[in-house]
């Protein structure tokens, strides 16, 4: 008998396999409790509140959230590029320092970064309260880590052949150094800085939901007050300024710059570096609350007293992630498989558009209408907000490629959907699963915005354990966390490594 | 004439392979060495050892009557190399590369003013003219300009650094004879009306016979070992 042979195409697919128990579940636990809830919802995306009073909200809220979004943006891109040098080989290849620091750094980072900055959040709300500079500082800790990593890795790709060629001018290392990492880093900064903008004006959304100031914070509210047409409005003016900032970075086309606006920018990457060192100490002297509980005993990881459910909670955390990864591995091709047609593709475009703009927490609070809190109702919400990420770099990259195949195999009378199957598809399933190992990662960082208002997994008793200043639980939870999260990159590397 | 370099019993091997077996030389001031031999003879590995990119396996080499790692680095700086695949930057404009051959001899404020694009080039187009380079192409990125054209950029960048020893792994590739023919004489005639001091003792290796032409040695390598030392005053 013949073994089956599993190929990219094919995995691509068999994820869809999760709806499975995830139906099951969901029609267990449906109920038509708010069904009235939902249709004014609806109906309200189609009448938002628009007046003097809204618009203004909305202005200063927006500007709140771009105050937010682009301050931690710029800090993290700034630290970033230093950390990011700083955890490269090539730095110690050049400047002779011990490696183990660079050993030691990228273990830190990997933590840092491991954690989402809705957790950072609601564990520095805690400690320092709520205002807008802890916002950033939340929203600046992992992605500050996340762009040293990208830098790093991008410096990774220096060849050592160009290495040699330059030391052997037996120039001062730090100018052989700035030489050889100052194309790569600019070069990162222009492909991947202004996505890490769009991501930055993202979670800012995401942490306005807990407090934290922007138009999340009026989102939320006005859920909360079941006053949907405003929250509508909130909506649409956050899309319009993510719309608005990719439209504008589609015309910027930078072909060469400025050095005079280097210059500037270095000038006020160093400014704000000192700015926010100093913000950084005065908040961590002047905070008793946070002295108090360093020096309190027992704190640190003391597996003695461990949560209530806290195994559960892995496991469902884990199970939550493997859901959610699977919806928004398959649903973008199963999508894009059932039809090609041009109308079919455009309204797919526009929910994938709209799903990534509705926060997470605000989708599974709809979704809440008509179920029981359960996993398989966070994992639908997580899996459809990422599917839509997914869906445009899958759709884009369907569009980029060559169509001749896919017009060959239609010509000599395949159907649409096997044509679209090995004539497009097949070409772009490895890259494809590859982005999705990647996105993978992200999506167990994630688990803690559902999880947090869906009632399960670490985030639920992560918000129980800093409720009740349970510090012990909340280290217990923060290691298992990044112990998950940093387990599952190392698979993913692996699984990356293999397809690429 | 003062000996600069000498080689004793050096050895190569990688994987098992004994690239360059025993190799007795000494290179003295003013010299202009052409090394000739077929491909996979040993002279890129030669070259490597000789500018401290790579280490014997075994034997002991002397420059300036010093192991390489001794050498103090104003005596390293005295050393330049062009490379086979010529190790430009690519990101970089062509008269940033040129000048990134000043490295050795500029503080780090001049790395940052010739990234930002903002330092005198003045230096950098003197060589780039010598090599016969429109100056259309200055300021152009590598990736619009043509291999010729890199070949005699890398060249420039060698010129720049004026250094007193410098080993060429096939400087005259992609060029055509009659720029081949000119810049060889340059280098030979050390003459310029630039006032551009000009390496003394010279090591190109060349994979055209033609162009031994002038040298005042010969060194032939055959499977790792000198099949020839003509000297030719």
């Amino acid at each position: 008998m013949q073994k089956l042979k599993l190929d990219h195409t094919l995995i691509s697919f068999l994820p869809i396999l999760v709806f499975l128990p995830i139906t099951y579940q969901i029609i267990n636990d449906f109920h038509i409790g708010g069904l009235e809830l939902f249709l004014d919802f609806v109906k309200a995306a189609f009448t938002p509140k628009i007046n003097n009073q809204i618009i203004n909200i909305s202005i200063t809220r927006l500007n709140e959230t771009l105050f937010i979004a682009f301050t931690s943006w710029l800090i993290s891109i700034i630290f970033g590029c230093f950390l990011g040098i700083l955890s490269s080989d090539i730095f110690y290849k050049l400047i002779r320092i011990p490696v183990l620091i660079k050993y030691l750094l990228r273990f830190i980072l990997n933590i840092i970064r491991s954690i989402h900055e809705l957790v950072w959040c609601l564990i520095l709300m805690q400690i320092f309260g709520i205002n807008i500079s802890i916002g950033i500082l939340a929203i600046c800790l992992p992605f500050i880590a996340i762009n040293a990593k990208v830098i790093s890795e991008q410096l990774e790709l220096v060849s050592a052949d160009l290495i040699e060629s330059i030391t052997t001018l037996n120039g001062n290392n730090f100018s052989s150094l700035i030489t050889l990492i100052w194309s790569p880093i600019i070069k990162t900064i222009k492909n991947f800085g202004f996505y890490r903008l769009e991501c930055s004006i993202r979670s800012t959304a995401i942490l306005g939901l807990f407090g934290i100031g922007g138009i999340g914070t009026s989102i939320f509210l006005s859920f909360q007050a079941l006053n949907f047409n405003e929250m509508w409005t909130y909506i649409f003016s956050i899309s319009s300024l993510i719309l608005f900032f990719k439209l504008i970075l589609k015309q910027v086309k930078i072909q060469r710059i400025n050095s005079n606006f280097i210059l500037l920018i270095i000038c006020i990457s160093i400014l704000i570096t000192f700015y926010s060192i100093y913000f950084l100490i005065n908040l961590l002297i002047n905070n008793y609350y946070l002295s108090n509980l360093l020096l309190s005993k027992n704190i640190f990881l003391n597996f003695i007293n461990l949560p209530d459910n806290y195994l559960k909670s892995i496991f469902d955390t884990i199970t939550l992630s493997i859901f959610s990864s699977g919806i928004a591995i398959s649903v973008p091709p199963f999508l894009l498989l059932i039809s090609q047609n041009k109308y079919f593709i455009i309204t797919l475009r526009f929910f994938a558009f709209i799903i990534r703009i509705i926060p997470p927490t605000i989708i599974i609070l709809i979704l809440l209408m008509f179920n029981e809190p359960s996993l398989s109702l966070a994992a639908i919400t997580l899996g459809f907000y990422n599917a839509g990420i997914t869906f445009k770099l899958l759709n884009d990259n369907l569009s980029e490629i060559d169509r001749n195949n896919y017009l060959a195999f239609k010509s000599i009378g395949l159907s649409n959907r096997s044509s679209w199957l090995i004539g497009l598809f097949i070409k772009q399933s490895k890259s494809y699963l590859s982005y999705c190992a990647y996105r993978s990662d992200i999506i167990f960082r994630e688990t803690a915005i559902v999880s947090i208002v869906g009632s399960i997994g670490l985030g639920w008793q992560l918000k129980e354990s800093l409720s009740s200043f349970a510090w012990n639980e909340v280290f217990i939870i923060i290691f298992s966390y990044s112990s998950i999260a940093i387990i599952g990159e190392l698979l993913n590397d692996k699984i990356k490594s293999k397809l690429i | 004439m003062k000996s600069l370099i000498e080689l004793n019993n050096i050895s190569f091997e990688y994987n098992n392979n004994k690239i360059l077996k025993n190799i007795n030389l000494e290179i003295k001031e003013g010299e202009k060495i052409a090394l000739i031999g077929k491909s996979g003879a040993g002279k890129t590995t030669l070259i490597s050892i000789l500018n401290g990119t790579k280490r014997q396996t075994y034997g002991d080499i002397k420059i300036y009557g010093k192991n390489f790692n001794n050498l103090y680095n104003s005596q390293k700086r005295k050393i330049g190399t062009i490379w086979q695949d010529l190790r430009l930057i690519d990101d970089l404009s062509a008269e940033q590369n040129v000048n990134c051959g000043l490295l050795s001899n500029q503080n780090l404020i001049f790395t940052f003013k010739n990234l930002l694009n903002i330092s005198s080039f003045h230096k950098a187009h003197k060589c780039m003219e010598l090599c016969q380079l429109n100056s259309r192409i200055y300021s152009k990125n590598l990736k619009n300009i043509s291999g010729g054209q890199k070949q005699r950029i890398a060249i420039s960048r060698s010129i720049i650094q004026e250094p007193e020893i410098l080993f060429a792994d096939e400087p005259f590739n992609n060029l055509d004879p009659k720029l081949c023919d000119y810049l060889k004489n340059l280098f030979i005639s050390r003459l310029n009306n630039y006032k551009i001091k000009f390496p003394n003792t010279i090591l190109f290796s060349l994979h055209k016979i033609e162009l031994i032409d002038g040298f005042t040695r010969v060194i032939g390598l055959k499977n790792g070992e000198i099949s020839l030392d003509i000297s030719k005053r």
